[in-house]
């Protein structure tokens, strides 16, 4: 936990109006009954601490003050190129996923947040498991190009299951794709804050996510490589309850701490402006 | 390229996996006799899944870097079946930014079933680790060769196969993740390895038209194992041919081209309307 400096409380806990979320009709932290707009001003957090998970374009409102949101590379469709059929045709998945008005495992565009501007790239968890894939490393690695020839500080907000299956070995290479583009951003001096949600694993963790000049992990996030049940699977191994979460990341030098998520708008802010040189 | 084109997907991958196959250090052996190994990632450990060292080969030092299978079932276990710990994707970079300080091109092998899938790795940082090594390749200013000579396996194979040129050996396979762990995450189920592998495009010849190697380099009848001395033969002659070219690139444009080649992998798919449909817009 962090303990705010007065300077940056007037930086408001969220962005924009955050949309409605998918919600239970109590808190599985505590219990109580939960007032869906009492909580979408308090960035999906209960009082008891609980975070619920908060996707795509919730990501987007929370971070982008009012209005500020500008959409890049939104027009990039994701295709078929493996001719995958089993165990479901990607390209029905595709079809299926963007009719239901989602568009791809990453969007990016640029932003203020608190008044200063920044480049997002936002993973969405609910495409293909936000899956790093071709539409993905594109979006990315041109936002990242951008932010370092603009000297504009770049924030990430990962969740991610990893690379896409379904774009085969394509996928696997987005990884070198966006790290070059990382690598020319840090070389340029701008500012790379990544924000680790729940869950961050495989491809997307072994590159850009963990490569933050500040990793930030939300509470209770589960970030690693491998995922546990294929851990399991591989060595027989029984896994600690705390394995992989925010804290043991924390505990183990992967990430620089992790912050509630109504902390997070003034700690981003005051760190654009500690990085801003 | 492919002699016999008669074999499945699945055959490949055995081809692929075959325990008599050669591994890294029977073609550093053969190239480079004086081959020192050199040892730890000065961090605190030593990983045996990776081989590294110093040899010369056609005139020039170079800097070896292959990962490693056992012959034997007690080498196997001491290797761990070729899947690297952090400590190994950290000695690979410490000998990596060596080789810069004494401007030896380096040649990467690649023969990975991936990283290691334990509770070790993660407690140790296997994804910064993997993610440091990537990023890092882009600005080491020396010459990078890398292999495929057997199994081309996810993250644990690309942190060792970020190449100004990328060639495989014929029978040798490069997947996002091997057939048994992708059918695991798309089915929940590892015994679909089989028609998952066919899905996955993981052939040399698939991946050479994808454009994401630049060379397949042909295996004696029956595969490499079939004989060690011929086929380390023709994986020389192509690397060393790549690495002629390489070491007069000055340097400025060797990190460029290095850029462009990874930043543009999936070009292909722009630029030819028979390897899939495009992707979008250009450029914007």
């Amino acid at each position: 936990m962090i303990t705010l400096t007065p300077a940056y409380k007037d930086v408001p806990l969220v962005g924009s109006p955050l949309p409605e979320i998918p919600l239970p009709t109590n808190c599985p932290g505590c219990g109580v009954g939960l007032d869906r707009e009492e909580l979408a001003d308090r960035a999906y957090v209960c009082d008891c601490g609980h975070h619920f998970e908060m996707r795509g374009e919730a990501w987007i409102a929370f971070l982008a003050d009012l209005d500020s949101w500008a959409e890049r590379w939104a027009d990039i469709r994701p295709h078929d190129l493996l001719n995958w059929r089993l165990p479901k045709p990607y390209s029905l998945v595709i079809d299926q996923l963007r009719s239901e008005g989602l568009n791809e495992a990453v969007r990016t565009g640029t932003c203020r947040l608190g008044g200063r501007p920044v480049w997002a790239g936002v993973f969405d968890f609910r495409f293909v498991g936000g899956t790093l894939s071709i539409v993905a490393g594109e979006r990315l690695a041109r936002g990242l190009e951008a932010a370092a020839s603009e000297r504009v500080p770049y924030i990430l907000v990962a969740a991610s299951g990893g690379a896409r299956m379904q774009e085969g070995v394509l996928a696997l290479l987005q990884m070198a794709k966006v790290n070059a583009a990382v690598g020319r951003l840090h070389a340029a001096g701008v500012p790379y804050f990544s924000v680790l949600t729940d869950p961050t694993f495989g491809g997307t963790a072994a590159s850009l996510a963990l490569l933050g000049d500040v990793n930030v992990a939300e509470p209770g996030a589960k970030i690693g490589f491998t995922g546990p049940r294929v851990i399991k699977q591989a060595t027989y191994a029984d896994l600690p309850a705390d394995f992989q979460t925010a804290d043991f990341q924390l505990a183990r030098g992967q990430v620089d701490m992790v912050v509630p998520r109504t902390e997070l708008r003034p700690l981003l802010a005051h760190l654009v402006d500690l990085y801003s040189t | 390229m492919t002699k016999d084109d008669t074999l499945t997907v699945w055959q490949v991958v055995e081809l692929a996996r075959h325990p008599e196959r050669p591994y890294a250090l029977d073609y550093i052996r053969r190239w480079a006799p004086d081959f020192v190994e050199l040892h730890g990632d000065r961090l605190g450990a030593d990983d045996s899944a990776l081989v590294g060292g110093v040899g010369s080969w056609a005139g020039r030092t170079v800097m070896f870097l292959g990962q490693q299978k056992g012959r034997n079932f007690p080498e196997r276990v001491r290797r761990n079946f070729g899947m690297m710990h952090p400590e190994g994707y950290r000695k690979a970079m410490r000998l990596a930014r060596q080789a810069a300080k004494f401007r030896f091109p380096v040649v990467c092998l690649i023969d990975t079933p991936g990283a290691y899938p334990g509770a070790a790795a993660e407690e140790r940082g296997i994804a910064a680790a993997i993610a440091h090594s990537i990023m890092e390749w882009f600005w080491l200013p020396i010459p990078v060769v890398a292999a495929v000579i057997g199994e081309g396996g996810s993250g644990g194979a690309l942190g060792m196969a970020v190449g100004d040129r990328v060639v495989m050996l014929e029978n040798s396979i490069y997947s996002v993740a091997m057939p048994e762990a992708a059918a695991s995450i798309v089915w929940r189920d590892n015994s679909r390895k089989v028609e998952v592998a066919e899905q996955l495009q993981i052939t040399s010849r698939d991946l050479l038209a994808m454009g994401v190697v630049e060379e397949v380099v042909e295996e004696p009848a029956g595969g490499a194992h079939t004989d060690f001395d011929a086929t380390a033969k023709a994986l020389e002659r192509t690397i060393l041919r790549y690495l002629e070219a390489l070491t007069r690139t000055p340097t400025e444009e060797l990190l460029q081209h290095r850029y462009e080649r990874f930043r543009y992998i999936d070009s292909l798919i722009h630029a030819d309307a028979d390897f899939g449909p495009k992707v979008g817009s250009g450029p914007a």
